[in-house]
């Protein structure tokens, strides 16, 4: 029962994984920008509604909107203001400065502010579905966080699929990626796609992270582990394909938790991020992340 | 006609070549390094200032290496805390385990590392652009597991060392000697960075990091490069870590972890990544800010989030790119109000002044002729106002006026490198081969994509001198074509001889040193370098040489000269000093054309020249191609049919993949296949 538990464990970790590799990908294929605050948008989500219940004293309903819409609100200015003004302007930048460095600075600052608003303790917003670990006849335990984030991530990304396989605005999405000026001239605001998905993906890992909490905990740095993992699964998947970055996030997670339960507890860690490593440079152009040759 | 002797002659005595000395710049930069750090050991240091002085500078050791590496040649690796943390765990394991000094332990493990780096990098430095970093951003993940784990090196804590840099019984002495240690280690550093910058491998490395297919397609040996660079970047990290360990006498923990990774990529992007003063000036700038106010310390990440975001919005450059904008802009200003106030005063032209003025910065400026290509000159492409290349404003082009030494060395240059054709059977200058000696043979060439079938069966061959079009609807196959002779693209069948050996197994950038040359469909220039420079990275000698040789030696003014020539033979002297990107369509068109005659080369590929130009450009360049076509094979793909069958000698039409047509001029205009397909008749 051992492998099935380590199984369950890993698959949840696992979902967790490719709920953000997600977020990453249907940005990145929007905008050609990796989202590295994205864990920050979730650290921000359990923090700030259990900071609201627990020291304000809010009901758990209005402690989740206020944060939610908090999270939204973020997202939608630093779209607007920063940006607009990196990409929308004369000089429309390029390359790996917008690519890494404008998400990477948001991270910073929001972990900044996380930490004046919420200090440094470990925090984790309430569970939703409160109680034991579901046990069966079995043997197998599953924590009921657990298969709330099982049924969130499997329920976003099918809405996911759904929407870019069958929808116009899904097919456009799709067109901003390939290319920037192309979809601009068939009359495709990319600008606006870009800020929608921001705000979208935002929403969607604060409440990620104020069902996922209750399992790990969070702290006001803990989001730019999860964005880390969250980037290497999306790296699996290219950057550009949300499906093949799912699929990725939930590998890893069952690596892990595999890796932890047989071989070392210590050392799971380390092997993982060798495994990984190695596994890109066995065939770098596997990925499709090298830009192709122009002409 | 008259006007090109006139002008050109004018081109040629207005403007000097960019600087001759090539080591002032890197001198300079070391310099303002060292005297500063001179000036603040001396004075401090033993206070405050001179401790986080040093340890700024042990920052920025690494990042100058950072600079070479990520920011100007954007191959971003996170591999710097990992190798930082080899060389302080190197020196503290030697001399506190050993009792090695310091500063011995120091340089052997600065040596050593390169080692490490050369076989990590071996496997590393297959991959690039995000490959690159997605494989080596969980280096410092493992280096934390590693280390916290290794108790000789004091697991989750750290190490002390028993002795500094320069040991000594006085406290005083020990300070000073280690900052003025740590100042030549830095001053050595960023003579190094800059030396290579600004040497002809510099320019090998920014075509890289712009754009890995051009570089390609001009020779540069990419593969190499990028392990060269990983070697530099890693071994400027563990000199920093080694100079840190025996510097601050102890190695904690953190030193290899994450966060290292990402104070030093702030520390370079704040900066400006692309410049290796720029990269120390960002080591100090965040070493400052966070040893600053209780404030700022205690909210460190908020006013790093914010800086990094205000300065890469202001200057993508980062605080270096700012400051050169206000140099520019001060220099720009200057001599404008000197010619203004001189032009009123005599009513002379200010353009002379202007010129003059301008002779002794580094890009040759030759008074700002040619009009016609700068965008700044917009009300009519052509305007011509008589102060231009004739070339370019008078509609016409005479390749007999311009340059006869470039055409004569164009003319008698040798057959392609590892042809098997014996030496005799060279074409004589101006005269026709020997007819079994065709250029490039290509036979029987397919391409699938997946299921999908681009070229089926292809086979053409083209002799050593003359034009022969390449035309089809759009999705014929002309472009991948181009691109398998050019070595981009590898057939999945049928052979390509070139001066009679196999191609198919040669990478773009030796087809490219066998005298292969091409241009894109799409305009590839390097933005933000003078058109001089763009062309150069035709004319580079250094693509078998070693990373290590730009410090010893630059060649870049020799690539320079030579890429002038072939300025001057298009006519086009006069904007060699102007940003590429501040020029017209044409003007770009005509700097790809430049660059891709520059090498000289035997065999042209030609992708859409004339696309976007104007009826008169069209023309100009028709001239310009009958000339190039007397020297060199040109494979012209084209979809303007006029001027493919008022130039080629010989046509070959593809449609879905497959040779409908091949043949001369006139059976292409009669063609029953070619007016259906492509005239729509």
């Amino acid at each position: 029962m051992k492998f099935g538990n380590l199984l369950i464990a890993g698959l949840i970790t696992g979902s967790i994984y490719a709920a953000f590799a997600v977020c990453i990908a249907v940005w990145y294929r929007v905008s050609n920008i990796l989202n590295l605050a994205v864990g920050d948008f979730a650290m921000i989500g359990a923090l700030g509604v259990d900071n609201l219940m627990r020291v304000k004293h809010w009901p758990l309903g209005a402690a989740v909107a206020a944060t939610v819409g908090t999270v939204a609100a973020t997202a939608y200015v630093y779209d607007r203001v920063v940006l607009r003004l990196a990409q929308d302007g004369r000089r429309r930048q390029e390359g790996i400065v917008i690519t890494f460095f404008f998400t990477f600075a948001l991270s910073f600052f929001i972990d900044g502010v996380a930490k004046v608003l919420f200090g440094t303790d470990v925090h984790a917003a309430p569970p939703l579905w409160s109680g034991n670990s579901l046990t069966f006849a079995s043997g197998l335990h599953v924590a009921r966080a657990g298969i709330l984030v099982l049924a969130f991530a499997a329920i976003v990304g099918a809405l996911f699929t759904l929407y870019i396989r069958y929808t116009l605005s899904g097919k456009a999405i799709e067109a901003c990626g390939e290319n920037y000026l192309g979809a601009r001239i068939v009359g495709i605001d990319n600008r606006k796609y870009r800020r929608i998905i921001f705000v979208v993906t935002a929403i969607l890992a604060a409440v990620f992270g104020i069902l996922e909490s209750p399992i790990t905990g969070y702290t006001f740095s803990s989001g730019a582990t999860i964005s880390f993992t969250g980037f290497i699964a999306a790296a699996y998947g290219g950057f550009q394909k949300p499906g093949r970055a799912a699929v990725a996030g939930v590998a890893i997670g069952v690596l892990e938790a595999l890796l932890g339960g047989y071989v070392s507890g210590q050392h799971a860690d380390t092997l993982l991020y060798a495994i990984l490593a190695a596994l890109v440079l066995i065939r770098p152009s596997a990925m499709g992340l090298e830009t192709a040759v122009g002409g | 006609m008259v006007t090109s002797k006139v002008t050109l002659g004018a081109a040629r005595g207005a403007g000097g070549l960019p600087g001759r000395r090539t080591l002032a710049g890197p001198l300079t930069s070391a310099g303002v390094v060292v005297g500063v750090g001179v000036v603040v050991m001396a004075l401090f240091a033993q206070a405050y200032v001179g401790s986080v002085f040093v340890l700024a500078l042990t920052y920025a050791i690494v990042t100058a290496g950072m600079a070479v590496q990520i920011g100007f040649s954007q191959q971003v690796a996170f591999s710097q805390s990992v190798f930082m943390g080899l060389g302080a765990y190197g020196v503290a394991v030697l001399n506190t385990r050993l009792g090695m000094p310091s500063l011995l332990a120091a340089l052997l493990v600065t040596l050593g590392s390169g080692v490490v780096a050369l076989l990590l990098g071996a496997i590393v430095s297959r991959a690039s652009g995000l490959a690159l970093a997605v494989a080596t951003i969980t280096f410092p993940f493992i280096a934390v597991g590693f280390v916290s784990s290794a108790s000789y090196l004091g697991g989750n804590i750290g190490m002390p060392l028993t002795g500094s840099l320069w040991p000594s019984a006085s406290s005083t002495a020990t300070a000073v000697g280690n900052g003025f240690i740590t100042v030549a280690v830095a001053g050595i550093a960023v003579f190094v960075a800059t030396r290579v910058l600004s040497s002809d491998i510099g320019l090998e490395l920014y075509v890289l990091g712009v754009d890995e297919g051009m570089a390609m397609a001009n020779g540069v040996s990419t593969a190499k490069r990028r392990l060269e660079l990983f070697v530099l970047g890693s071994m400027f990290a563990a000199l920093g870590g080694a100079v840190y360990a025996g510097t601050q006498l102890f190695v904690p923990a953190t030193l290899v972890d994450a966060t290292t990774e990402l104070s030093l990529l702030m520390m370079l992007f704040v900066g400006g990544r692309r410049s290796v003063l720029g990269a120390v000036f960002g080591a100090f700038t965040i070493q400052y800010v966070s040893g600053q106010s209780n404030f700022v310390s205690v909210n460190i990440l908020i006013v790093e989030g914010v800086l990094i975001t205000v300065v890469l919005l202001v200057e993508p450059e980062g605080l270096a790119g700012i400051g050169m904008s206000l140099v520019r802009w001060v220099r720009r200003s200057v001599p404008a109000l000197a010619a203004r106030s001189a032009a009123s005063a005599t009513g002379a032209a200010a353009g002379g002044a202007v010129g003059g003025a301008a002779t002794g910065a580094a890009p040759a400026r030759a008074g700002n002729a040619a009009p016609a290509l700068e965008r700044s000159a917009a009300p009519g492409l052509q305007g011509a106002d008589g102060d231009g290349p004739a070339a370019m404003t008078d509609g016409s082009w005479d390749a007999g006026q311009a340059a006869p030494d470039f055409r004569a060395a164009w003319q008698g240059r040798q057959a392609p490198q590892g042809a098997q054709a014996p030496q005799g059977a060279q074409a004589p200058p101006g005269g026709a081969g020997p007819a079994a000696s065709m250029l490039l043979e290509c036979a029987g060439i397919g391409k699938d994509y997946g299921a999908l079938r681009v070229l089926d069966d292809v086979s053409l061959t083209l002799p050593d001198r003359g034009i022969f079009g390449l035309c089809g609807p759009n999705g014929a196959g002309k472009s991948t074509l181009l691109n398998i002779i050019g070595g981009s693209v590898a057939p999945s069948d049928g052979t390509v001889l070139y001066g009679g050996a196999d191609m198919a197994r040669l990478p773009p950038q030796e087809r490219f040193r066998r005298g292969v040359s091409r241009t894109f469909q799409a305009v590839h220039l390097i933005a933000g370098r003078t058109v001089l420079d763009n062309v150069a990275v035709a004319c580079l000698d250094s693509h078998r040489s070693s990373l290590a040789t730009g410090i010893v030696r630059n060649r870049l003014n020799e690539a320079r000269d030579k890429a002038m020539t072939a300025l001057e033979y298009l006519g086009m002297r006069g904007v060699s000093g102007t940003d590429v990107s501040s020029l017209t369509l044409e003007g770009q068109r005509m700097v790809e054309l430049a660059r891709a005659i520059a090498s000289k080369p035997r065999l042209l590929l030609l992708d859409e020249p004339a696309s976007g130009l104007s009826e008169t450009q069209r023309e100009r360049l028709k001239q310009m191609l009958r000339a190039v076509g007397e020297l060199t094979s040109v494979l012209l793909v084209e979809h303007d049919l006029g001027l493919v069958a008022a130039t080629a000698e010989k046509i070959f039409v593809l449609a879905s993949g497959r040779l409908v047509f091949a043949g001369g001029p006139e059976g292409f205009r009669n063609s029953e296949v070619v007016n259906s397909l492509l005239v729509g008749l």
